[in-house]
């Protein structure tokens, strides 16, 4: 518990007297000093969401910032300095990079290979056809088996995945996109784990369960409607707290929002809505706001405007505490908390002169942590290419372990803080996303603007503004429409995917051929009875689960139950 | 003089492939580019080839980024022919290894985008493939 600390002085930084004289002393400095007095006037540069910047910063442009309200201290609130009082002296960030390919027997020893190297996390990245909920052998799944991530069909494939890795001691990231997937992939890793005799309550990890990637940021075939949707992620939510206590449901995404196309106040406005909204539904079933919002967790990505994305981290926790403390009215100070997982950009990472990258990624990486992120995946150079090949695997993960023992950026906690610069962008930052979660609001919600299209158009949008800016060159890329060099530099090695799509067909045949069929087709029959109730699906998939039943399968009675639903876009 | 008609580009986002900014940024600047332009959103190529057969477009664009492009791209230029449309122009983009571009190619493909493909360098394409006296010849059919 903790109590607002509402009578007590004002704790501006500095006097009305002191914000005088450094205003006086900077007009004459402007007078004398600066050739160029335009350069001090805003707006000549901007950051990447569009905030004007000024030639220097200086206290009278955080002249109102109070820090006991504003900043505090870390692991207090308003937690801009951090969730944790010692950060990252008492844990170091998570090392949790992605992996994902081929069969989930080759996909096992590419986990082992990055644990080997010290891998702290481990971050799951699943193939087209597990992502959308179709098995192997599916027709609609011809090309795409274990290509850009692992095949996983049954509960056998978790128990291939995850052989000899010691689930109760790693925590595990299952990027499991759809809310619909995730209530059949988490059941299957449940099963799993229940079978290998790996007590509940010892696993840890996330799922992504964000109703907005099954119908914004991701676009398919066969898409289930908005709120049916909206519906399977809080039924995620609302079990799991119950029974997994170390398990993170949800992981609000706004890095793939991001990469499809927003800057960085759609990115944390977009998620924070979504957490909003989520924690309300869940509380009109009838649960207590401290009981599961501690364990809602959220993903950003960490884009090339270095002051900036340092500003969105620290400016996302003030905003989550704010809406956690007045809107949610949550008691506990854990459920303030703002725990995220951070992933560079991808879409930064160019195909020419690949190498570049690899600077590119450790700035971001490095953005990360001046921010405060609790995990962290830095992507590797060859991306525009492939999945990262061993080698170039091998340098995202160095370069995690270079910004946690030999920069030094981690001794002390928000290094940042006080910057004039930063404590500017992080106010504005926090008005910016405040002003868009009002604005969504007043659309009618988060549901409503997925089922209308605003959203898929506000991508549409901005991608188009930011084509026209690279092709104009007013967004400069190095190497590519700036100063561009003779060579391509494309890699030598490109990872080749191994053949899979034969190899899990072959699995799932003898998976349904040895499987009971009674107990199968019983408890495919409850999944479906369940899905026209109202109560949660998620025990009947876990039994459906047990009995052998494939994604595909208990996706499809998904499908048939709740219909499709045509994106909103052409 | 027979009036021209705008070239016609069909695109679509090839099967289960979700990365849909980059198809929908290219629809947009390939019709302010004065192109007739229906994007499909995702489709398999049976689809596509019978979305052809009733646009009759001069080109079919093809986006993916996850990995069915051999698998799935000469699909497409299969089904045109069966369908009796060789005629038509397929062009894939998104994310394929360079080292699967002569295969494409060979199957039918006939150039490939890749990521950081200048759009301008896209439309001067098409409108090298798709000729006036093509575009002529269409409209008395």
């Amino acid at each position: 518990m903790h109590k607002e600390r509402r009578f007590r002085n004002n704790m501006r930084l500095f006097n009305q007297e002191q914000i005088s004289q450094i205003k006086r002393e900077k007009q004459s400095w402007i007078e004398q000093c600066l050739k160029d007095r335009g350069l001090m006037e805003e707006g000549g540069e901007r950051t990447y969401s569009g905030i004007p910047l000024k030639l220097i910063y200086c206290p009278d442009d955080i002249e109102d910032l109070d820090y006991i309200k504003d900043l505090g201290f870390s692991g207090s609130p308003p937690f801009t300095r951090g969730i944790y009082p010692n950060m990252y002296r008492g844990r170091a960030f998570t090392i949790r990079q992605l992996a994902g390919f081929g069969t989930p027997e080759d996909c096992n020893q590419r986990l082992k290979y990055l644990m080997s190297r010290g891998a702290t996390g481990l971050n799951i990245v699943l193939d087209m056809p597990t992502i959308r909920g179709y098995d192997s052998d599916s027709p609609q799944a011809e090309g795409n088996v274990g290509q850009c991530g692992v095949a996983l069909d049954s509960v056998d494939d978790l128990h291939s995945l995850f052989r000899d890795i010691p689930l109760d001691r790693i925590s595990v990231s299952l990027v499991t996109h759809l809310p619909s997937v995730t209530l059949i992939l988490l059941s299957m890793f449940m099963v799993m784990a229940q079978e290998r005799g790996i007590p509940f309550e010892k696993l840890s990890g996330t799922t992504q369960n964000d109703f907005i990637m099954e119908t914004a940021v991701g676009s398919a075939p066969e898409i289930l409607p908005p709120d049916d949707s909206f519906r399977m992620q809080c039924d995620v939510i609302e079990y799991v707290t119950q029974i997994l206590p170390r398990w993170n449901p949800i992981s609000f995404n706004g890095y793939n929002l991001r990469e499809a196309g927003t800057d960085a106040v759609t990115e944390v406005g977009v998620a924070i809505c979504n957490a909003i909204e989520t924690a309300q539904e869940i509380i009109r079933r009838g649960r207590e706001v401290d009981s599961f919002i501690q364990r809602f967790s959220f993903f950003w990505d960490l884009h090339n405007d270095f002051f900036e994305e340092i500003a969105k981290c620290r400016a996302s926790r003030r905003v989550w505490y704010k809406v956690v403390s007045n809107r949610l009215k949550a008691r506990s100070l854990r459920s303030h908390l703002m725990r995220f997982h951070v992933q560079t950009s991808g879409i930064t990472l160019p195909s020419i002169e690949p190498l570049n990258n690899i600077a590119r990624a450790a700035i971001q990486g490095l953005a990360a942590v001046l921010g405060g992120a609790q995990s962290l995946h830095i992507d590797s150079y060859d991306e525009a290419y492939s999945a990262p090949t061993e080698k170039a695997a091998l340098i995202s993960l160095r370069t995690q372990q270079i910004l946690q023992v030999e920069a030094g950026v981690t001794k002390v906690v928000d290094p940042l803080g006080g910057s004039y610069l930063v404590e500017y962008l992080t106010d504005q930052m926090e008005k910016k996303i405040s002003e868009f979660i009002d604005k969504i609001e007043a659309m009618g919600g988060i549901i409503k603007i997925v089922e209308n299209g605003w959203l898929h158009q506000h991508i549409a949008e901005f991608s188009y503004r930011q084509q026209k800016d690279i092709e104009e060159g007013k967004l400069k890329i190095v190497g590519v429409n700036y100063l561009q060099g003779e060579d391509r530099g494309i890699p030598s090695e490109i990872f080749q995917y191994p053949e899979t799509e034969k190899r899990q067909a072959e699995k799932l045949r003898r998976l349904r051929r040895e499987r009971n069929s009674v107990l199968w087709r019983r408890a495919m029959e409850e999944v479906r009875k369940a899905c026209k109730r109202s109560s949660n699906l998620m025990p009947s998939i876990i039994e459906a689960v047990k009995a052998r039943a494939t994604l595909g399968e208990l996706h499809s009675v998904f499908k048939e139950s709740f219909g499709l639903w045509s994106f909103p876009l052409s | 003089m027979v009036s021209q008609r705008p070239i016609k580009v069909l695109l679509a986002k090839l099967g289960l492939d979700i990365h849909w900014k980059g198809i929908v940024t290219l629809s947009r600047l390939l019709r302010d580019a004065g192109m007739e332009v229906i994007y499909l959103g995702n489709q398999f190529p049976d689809e596509i080839a019978a979305a052809a057969a009733q646009e009759t477009p001069d080109v079919v664009g093809l986006s993916t980024l996850s990995g069915n492009h051999l698998t799935l791209g000469p699909k497409v230029v299969e089904k045109l022919r069966e369908w009796g449309m060789e005629d038509i122009v397929v062009i894939m983009g998104g994310v394929i290894p360079p080292n699967d571009i002569a295969e494409l190619k060979r199957r039918g493909i006939a150039e490939v985008f890749g990521p950081d493909t200048p759009v301008q360098e896209i439309i001067d394409f098409i409108r090298s493939q798709i000729t006036d006296i093509k575009r002529e010849g269409k409209i008395d059919e």
